[in-house]
Order: structure tokens, then C-alpha cells, then sequence
């Protein structure tokens, strides 16, 4: 994982060696934890708040982390527990009111089966970044119940078992949510202008 | 382009697509904040920390005091309150204050029972569901300023 380049933080403390490796152990990590956060929460400000916190706790467990090889592993279950603690937490209550249309809309009566064409490539005349941008635009723009389980799915690599768990939802309802995620990105994708000739 | 099955194509699509993305860059301001509350916390005083980071002399005499208080809470409760009635009913002037509360306590639930008793049923029914239509309004202005002001709020300048 590429650290970052930012500018070194002088900070006092009674333990310089343990702060200077914790600085190190942070610019390796935090462009992971913050793109896990943003990736599932859609909000850049929610996922630095929720960086943070997740930097705070490793820093308490910092002893056991520094020389352990699932650091990354630790840091990417953290942020993903805490990630989806937030949005319970903070968006179940307005849900009666902001995902009734989109509720009754994906109503499983009432959405058609996914029919779409499958390009073999996608995006691939585009830079890496331009990609990233496109495609994290793309994901911010699905509704929370489809780009949650989308998320766990292909940039976690859970399986769809372990994301039913996770989310306390039946199978069938992740596996429906994920396909629609993944039918729902295409136009997305499409009407950045770019993708146009690739599909 | 289309295969056999459309969702397993899309699906190998997109995990293919999706891995090769690189992580989004952390704000500047990531590291910053993180070592401002490390900072911050280390600032603080240890009563103001959580229990698990107490001097362990300080957490066993914590333990001992409150272990102490709920047995005085116990044992001395039942002097206390017949130690306490013996003094109102001594009629003591200092104690003009306490005696004055228990009136106006008691009175206010003779008024409240009163009002039980005499108001019809369907007043009653009817101020409740007053109540519960005042709540869902509120409730549905929170929300609708919540979506307004500041789920639609522009998100670091983008």
C-alpha cells in the first residue's frame, strides 16, 4: 500500500518512538480505512469522522498492532463495523421518510429482472484515477440498501453469507439487493459520458 | 459482448473493475485531527478519563467508596426515613420547608386524581391522540429539515 505524502505532523509526547511509528503506521493505512469508510457511507465527512475514531481505537492497541501482520485486517473490520453502526444509527430513523418512494419503488413485485449487456471491459480507456472518480460517484449515487451489500461484496470480498450476517438481513434479500446494485451502476457508469463507447 | 448468463458477466465485470481501483486519498487534515485528540486526551486529567485508564490506587478506592455508599444506602435507609418522619412530626420551624413540598405533592396528586375521576373518557382519548398528532409533526418537520439543510448539503466542496 502506497504511504502518503503528506506533511509530517510535530507533535509533543512523553514517547517520541511511539508516536513516530504510529505516524508511519497511519500513513500506511489511512487512504484504506478512509476509502472503506467513504465507499459505505457515501459521505466524505462521515468518513473522516469515522477514520478517525478508527485511528483513536488503534492507537489504544497499538502495543499488539505495530508488529502484528493483520494490522490491516483489524483496521478494515473496525471501520466497516463502525462505518455501519453510523449509518444505523443515523439514518434508521429518518428512513420512514426518505426511502418510501425508493422502498415501494424496489418492491420486488414491482422491479423488472435485471436485462443488461455485459461489455467485456469497462472504463478502460480511462486513467486510474478518472476510473476511481467516476466509479466512487457512481456508488454514492445508489441508494444506502444496494450499495452497502455492493460494497462488502466486491471491495471487502465478503461473502454473500457473511454480508447477510453483517447486515441482519435473509440471503435472498442480499443477493437481490447486490444484483440490482450491479444493474443500477451500469447507467451510472454510462451517463458519466465515458463509458458510452466502451458498452 | 453478452454472455450466457448477464448477471454472472456483470458480476465478474465489476469485481474486476472494482479491485483494480485505488484506495481514495485521506484528507490532509486525517493525521492532523488524529494526533489533536490524541493530544487532547493525553491533556486530561485521569479522573476525566475513562475507568480502565484510573491509577489502579484510584480504581480500587473508587470501588471500595461506592461498595460503601450502597451499603450505608441499604442500612441506613430505614433510619433515615423514620428519623426524618419523627422530625416533621415534631413540628420542628426549620423543617417549614419540607413540610411545605409534601403538602403541595400531595396536593397535586389529589388534583390529578381528581381530574381522572371527573373528566370524561373521551377528553382523555382526545388529548392523547392531540399529543400524538403534535409528535408525528414535529417528527415529519425534523425530518424535512434534516433532508433539506443537511442531507443535501454539498459534501467537501463537491
Amino acid at each position: 500500500m502506497s504511504l502518503n505524502e503528506h506533511t509530517p505532523v510535530h507533535h509533543s509526547t512523553t514517547e517520541p518512538d511511539r508516536s513516530t511509528e504510529f505516524t508511519t503506521f497511519m500513513r500506511a493505512y489511512q487512504d484504506m480505512v478512509f476509502s472503506t469508510a467513504a465507499r459505505l457511507s457515501a459521505n466524505d465527512g462521515h468518513a473522516e469522522d469515522i477514520a478517525q475514531e478508527v485511528f483513536l481505537r488503534a492507537f489504544q492497541h497499538f502495543a499488539q498492532l505495530r508488529a502484528s501482520p493483520t494490522a490491516g485486517g483489524w483496521l478494515k473490520t473496525v471501520t466497516t463495523n463502525l462505518t455501519l453502526n453510523h449509518l444505523t444509527r443515523y439514518r434508521k430513523r429518518w428512513r420512514l421518510f426518505s426511502d418510501l418512494r425508493k422502498t415501494a419503488a424496489d418492491d420486488e413485485s414491482s422491479s423488472p429482472e435485471v436485462d443488461v449487456s455485459v461489455p467485456d471491459t469497462l472504463l478502460a480507456d480511462l486513467g486510474a484515477e478518472q476510473r476511481r472518480a467516476l466509479i466512487d460517484e457512481a456508488l454514492r449515487k445508489l441508494p444506502q440498501h444496494q450499495r452497502v451489500p455492493l460494497v462488502l461484496y466486491h471491495f471487502e470480498d465478503m461473502s454473500y453469507e457473511e454480508i447477510a450476517i453483517k447486515l441482519h438481513a435473509s440471503l435472498a434479500k442480499i443477493k437481490t439487493d447486490i444484483r440490482r446494485a450491479r444493474a443500477a451502476l451500469l447507467p451510472h457508469l454510462e451517463s458519466g459520458g465515458i463509458a458510452a463507447d466502451v458498452l | 459482448m453478452s454472455t450466457h448468463d448477464p448477471d454472472e458477466a456483470l458480476q465478474r465485470l465489476l469485481q474486476r473493475t472494482l479491485s483494480e481501483m485505488p484506495p481514495r486519498r485521506a484528507p490532509a487534515t486525517l493525521e492532523l485531527r488524529v494526533f489533536s485528540e490524541l493530544q487532547r486526551r493525553a491533556a486530561l486529567p485521569w479522573w476525566r478519563c475513562s475507568f480502565m485508564h484510573w491509577p489502579a490506587p484510584a480504581r480500587v478506592a473508587f470501588l471500595v467508596i461506592c461498595g460503601a455508599l450502597v451499603a450505608t444506602m441499604f442500612l441506613g435507609s430505614g433510619a433515615a426515613v423514620a428519623g426524618l418522619s419523627s422530625l416533621l412530626e415534631s413540628g420542628s420551624p426549620s423543617l417549614f420547608w419540607a413540610r411545605q413540598i409534601g403538602v403541595l405533592m400531595v396536593s397535586a396528586g389529589n388534583l390529578m386524581a381528581l381530574l381522572a375521576r371527573t373528566l370524561p373518557l373521551t377528553w382523555l382519548y382526545q388529548g392523547i391522540a392531540v399529543c400524538a398528532v403534535l409528535y408525528a409533526v414535529l417528527f415529519g418537520l425534523g425530518a424535512a429539515v434534516y433532508r433539506t439543510l443537511y442531507l443535501h448539503q454539498p459534501l467537501n466542496g463537491k
